[in-house]
């Protein structure tokens, strides 16, 4: 067992700091959570439809096909906590049932920036969030009150509503 | 030695189970194929400990436990029985402080092998405070099975670094975000819960004192580091001799 702290006084002292890893691009998820598949066909679904929550946002559907066959629907979705925000993949089967999860992009704020509107704003973009780097070789976050309640919610929302879309026929 | 970076070998996956999101890290080229196996491998088992200990999912031992008379006993899951079998070690060796029967009565409950007894109306059981930690410990001998030589696997908090592996660990300040460094963990487990009025992390009796600490203990095992904190914050003692039972050291900041 090998420990080494940091001295209290210096941890005391240093700003926080902001902290972000990168773990999968959404080709990469889709292509592990299928990797049967042969390609995946990208459907734009309009923010009503399907919706079963007043929130709802325009959403992407990676379709997973081989040859004619359906394999299933990958969904990237962003969550945004108390103090992080989280980009993630949901793999659900043909019959709609969730497949896998996987965290694709974790970031974690300084703090002060996240009460600030724009701070928030510059997620709603996808591209702009690539412009949050700092700290990027920092491994691993402790002491956290971190819930994955987003996520589980987000996942929630994405569930129902493929089934809505799959029921009406709109994801062929 | 091998700091961890955002380029380098380390193959870095991430799920959100047990309520919170599990990070694996596992070094390229040891495991066997691509390592994605032995990723997955450890994510199913961390899953096998939630599907049988969370009292949220009505077909865990838990939850089966619940709706027994007294007198009535169920086989339980090797895994739930080895953490009902050190929960009850811990409870004795802190004199009741840590207690997965929150406090309604650590006699309610007998766990003889496999095979789990109610003994009294009002027993309750809650394995929060210790599976977590126990979870990481099955997810990094999952790893070591694929064949990893050296790695993590971090669940909200709680970690344990394996091999020749060096992970540096961030806190997060819980009241104005952001994080700071703490210590770099190797060949140990290290867990750290905040725990105040609006907590995930709750220990049995704490909430008597209402006082608001971030306790950090580093053992051999996560399944100690992850019940220890608890019987830390409880006591507000970060000597408390069960500590030096589990081989483990603490620190309230």
């Amino acid at each position: 067992m090998r420990l080494t702290l940091f001295p209290a006084a210096l941890v005391a002292l240093a700003p926080a700091s902001a902290f972000a890893v990168h773990y999968l691009s959404a080709e990469q998820a889709q292509k592990l959570m299928f990797p049967d598949a042969e390609r995946f066909e990208l459907r734009d679904v309009a923010a009503d439809a399907g919706s079963t929550h007043a929130g709802d946002a325009p959403m992407q559907v990676r379709i997973a096909r081989r040859g004619d066959a359906t394999l299933g629907y990958v969904v990237v979705d962003e969550v945004v906590g108390k103090f992080e925000r989280i980009t993630y993949a949901v793999g659900l089967n043909r019959d709609g049932s969730v497949r896998q999860v996987e965290v694709m992009d974790y970031r974690e704020s300084h703090g002060h920036e996240i009460r600030l509107p724009a701070w928030r704003r510059q997620f709603e973009g996808k591209t702009v969030a690539s412009a949050i780097r700092v700290g990027e070789d920092i491994a691993n976050i402790s002491g956290a009150t971190l819930s994955c309640q987003h996520v589980t919610d987000g996942v929630r929302r994405i569930v129902a509503r493929i089934d809505a879309l799959r029921r009406s026929g709109s994801l062929g | 030695m091998n700091t961890i970076g955002a380029t380098g070998p380390w193959r870095r996956r991430a799920r959100p189970l047990l309520g919170t999101l599990v990070e694996v890290g596992l070094r390229d080229g040891e495991a066997a194929g691509d390592g994605e196996g032995a990723a997955r491998a450890a994510f199913e088992a961390i899953a096998h400990v939630q599907a049988r200990m969370s009292r949220f999912d009505p077909d865990s031992d838990v939850s089966r436990f619940h709706t027994l008379a007294v007198g009535e006993a169920i086989a339980v899951d090797p895994a739930t029985a080895e953490v009902l079998h050190a929960a009850r070690w811990l409870h004795d060796a802190t004199d009741g402080v840590f207690d997965v029967g929150l406090g309604s009565g650590a006699r309610g409950w007998r766990c003889d092998g496999e095979r789990l007894e109610r003994l009294a109306p009002v027993a309750t059981l809650d394995l929060g405070g210790i599976a977590k930690g126990y979870a990481v410990d099955v997810a990094v001998e999952a790893l070591r099975r694929h064949g990893c030589e050296s790695g993590w696997v971090n669940a909200g908090g709680d970690l344990r670094v394996f091999g020749d592996a060096r992970v540096p660990v961030m806190l997060r300040d819980e009241a104005h975000g952001g994080v700071r460094p703490f210590a770099t963990v190797a060949d140990a487990a290290l867990a750290s819960s905040h725990f105040g009025p609006q907590s995930r992390s709750r220990a049995w009796g704490l909430d008597r004192g209402a006082r608001a600490c971030c306790v950090s203990v580093a053992a051999p095992r996560c399944v100690w580091a992850d019940a220890l904190t608890k019987v830390v914050a409880v006591g507000g003692d970060a000597r408390h001799r069960a500590l030096g039972a589990c081989g483990a050291h603490a620190w309230l900041h």
